[in-house]
């Protein structure tokens, strides 16, 4: 009893966290192999780094594992010097940026309708949603439809067909439906019209939803080259991905670097894919701390819905 | 005596009642709506109602011609479609040719080796890809440093966001035969002929490294929705089994691993439904000209005869069973998880 009162009258003290007071010696092997683990994640990007860093003919005689032995940036101004690698840039931010934003929106005002109880049909076109992702039609028919429509070697492939997502639709109205009842039918009174609703009530509460699902798609967007594969043949609609598998599965290089002979012994095709890998890579790095924030909250909120 | 104004006054209320008892019976609001909104807006020219039913025929509409249309082109697969340059002449117009590209399927000379590597590789990965994130986020719970912690995951999840194409890429030059660093290594623990060094692009090493490189691909990330069920495990109860002199492992086994069961369940059947499918983009950057025995799956296969090749009814059939085989697994998968457990993905 004294005690209890005692510590209500003394100043409040955060107690310090010691970090390892239950440590024990079964820690170590489980911190070693994390450690471990962790290392073999990073070091093949440092050991591409190091490899871009070198000259040619010098990366082909091996053993360049820490530290470039013939320092040289002339792979790197190899591919920043290739104009298709800036049209391939062009292309995969317009693209990201046009699928990302108009998928999410379009995704989520559908999802809306369809978390609203009494929408007429909604259970119809509920089960219309779930069939898609169960069955589909497959390549080949996709394929063509999307040729019919006329979307061969045409921008708009890497956009329209990614309007719409079902996956993402129910998320949103998985979300959605938690929203309370309260706040739609208040503006109802006021006079809104749904689309206000969504835009000034739903959207700013669901911020997090939004995020995760407009990152995951922009990522998506970013990382992709299967379908500038499918459906282009027109090297004006190259995307990044698609650049960089030119450079890695040395195709299409000029014929002095094929096969890792050199080139001026500056650069061979090793190297030069090495610096491409790079510089591709560097672009996800510097998003990366906004990505791990927002997906982890938003895998989180996943899980516990 | 009514003055003249107030006579005027009265005149007015009879004979306009109607209206002003109108005015008076309609609410606020809707006065308000009347009186300031402008004439012409969108919810003026749809009801609430209507603007609903119009989202979810967008919806809708959308799914009809992406995926719904591409249901009819099926039909491709029971008419003789290969290398036709007009392939939408044949589907509507060309003749019946029955279960003709069903057989020419399983008479393909590659199709049993395409079949045996899809399913043994996804088997395998079954194996040791999927219980990878649930062993990882076990352990990482272990980690009571928090910033250590954090740090680790922060580097494991990193490689998910890198494209197929780069984070191949890499591995392809770690793996070179002259200038990569796996040979070193090997010869460092005596394994493997220093002035022989091993090509990895070599059919017998194709497995290893798709599952290795998925495995440092998606561990990291896999583990975060184990690990969102493990914080919501309620601290007492380990408290009440460390009072109960539990140990760490056992602490693991009964108290954590349980209530990641329910996930666990939900993913395990969809990668049995997935048991078919694979990752296009990864299986193509490891492809060269000499592993196409061991590194050719249905995904890409398809993609190479239907695509390179033009055979439209070949590939059409092909994805038919694709996806009979991949819904019927999903489909027995829950009901047999539903009868053990009580618990499926619907």
């Amino acid at each position: 009893m004294i005690n209890s009162s005692l510590s209500y009258a003394l100043p409040f003290k955060k107690p310090k966290k010691v970090w390892n007071s239950r440590f024990s010696w079964s820690d170590i092997p489980i911190y070693l192999c994390f450690i471990v683990f962790a290392l073999i994640t990073i070091y093949p990007f440092w050991y591409v780094l190091v490899g871009s860093f070198n000259t040619g003919s010098d990366y082909l005689k091996g053993g360049i594992f820490i530290w470039p032995r013939e320092f040289t940036f002339a792979n790197f101004e190899y591919v920043l010097l290739d104009l298709r690698l800036y049209k391939a840039f062009g292309v995969t931010i317009a693209r990201t940026i046009l699928t990302t934003s108009l998928s999410t929106i379009f995704t989520a005002m559908i999802a809306y309708s369809m978390s609203i109880h009494g929408t007429p049909g909604r259970k119809i076109a509920y089960w219309i949603n779930i069939f898609t992702m169960f069955f589909g039609g497959g390549l080949i028919p996709y394929f063509l439809l999307l040729v019919n429509l006329g979307f061969y070697n045409s921008f708009f492939v890497y956009v329209i067909p990614g309007m719409y997502s079902v996956f993402n639709m129910l998320i949103f109205s998985n979300f959605f439906s938690g929203i309370s009842k309260d706040y739609r039918e208040s503006a109802l009174i006021d006079g809104a019209s749904e689309f206000t609703i969504i835009f000034r009530i739903y959207f700013p509460i669901s911020k997090a939803v939004f995020a995760t699902v407009a990152l995951w798609t922009a990522v998506g967007c970013w990382n992709s080259y299967y379908d500038t594969m499918l459906y282009t043949s027109d090297a004006n609609l190259w995307t990044l991905q698609y650049y960089l598998m030119t450079i890695v599965k040395q195709l299409n290089l000029p014929p002095e670097i094929m096969g890792g002979r050199t080139f001026g012994d500056e650069i061979s095709a090793q190297t030069v894919s090495n610096a491409a890998i790079i510089i591709s890579s560097v672009i996800i790095l510097c998003f990366y701390p906004l990505i791990s924030k927002t997906f982890k909250k938003g895998q989180m909120m996943g899980a516990i819905k | 005596m009514m003055s003249d104004f107030h006579k005027k006054v009265n005149d007015f209320i009879i004979s306009n009642s109607d209206q002003l008892i109108h005015n008076v019976s309609m609410n606020s609001v809707e006065r308000f709506r009347q009186d300031y909104s402008p004439k012409f807006k969108f919810k003026n020219l749809l009801s609430n109602k209507a603007q609903l039913i119009f989202l979810i025929s967008l919806g809708v509409l959308f799914l009809l011609i992406f995926s719904y249309v591409p249901l009819f082109g099926l039909l491709l697969a029971f008419k003789d479609g290969d290398n036709k340059i007009n392939v939408f002449n044949t589907l509507f117009n060309g003749e019946w040719v029955g279960f003709q590209n069903f057989s020419n399927v399983f008479k393909d000379y590659n199709f049993p080796d395409v079949l045996k590597n899809t399913v043994c590789l996804n088997t395998l990965m079954l194996f040791i890809n999927f219980p990878a994130p649930i062993i990882f986020a076990l352990f990482l719970n272990e980690i009571k440093h928090k910033k250590l912690r954090n740090i680790i995951l922060n580097i494991c999840i990193f490689p998910t966001f890198i494209s197929w194409m780069t984070f191949g890429g890499i591995f392809l030059s770690l793996l070179d035969t002259n200038t990569g660093i796996l040979n070193p290594i090997l010869n460092f623990f005596h394994i493997g002929d220093p002035a022989n060094p091993i090509n990895f692009g070599e059919p017998q090493y194709f497995w290893a490294t798709i599952i290795i490189t998925s495995l440092i691909k998606g561990t990291g990330w896999g583990s975060i929705i184990y690990s969102a069920a493990i914080t919501n495990i309620n601290p007492e109860i380990y408290e009440a089994a460390e009072i109960d002199g539990a140990g760490r492992f056992r602490v693991m086994l009964k108290i954590t691993l349980p209530a990641m069961l329910p996930t666990i369940t939900v993913f395990f059947l969809l990668s049995i439904g997935g048991l078919l499918g694979n990752n296009f983009e990864q299986f193509y950057v490891f492809q060269n000209a000499i592993n196409k025995s061991t590194g050719e799956v249905l995904a890409t296969y398809s993609f190479t005869q239907g695509i390179s090749y033009k055979r439209y009814s070949f590939t059409t059939a092909l994805g038919i069973i694709q996806s009979f085989v991949s819904l019927l697994l999903l489909l027995g998968a829950n009901t047999i998880s539903k009868k053990i457990t009580g618990k499926g993905v619907y």
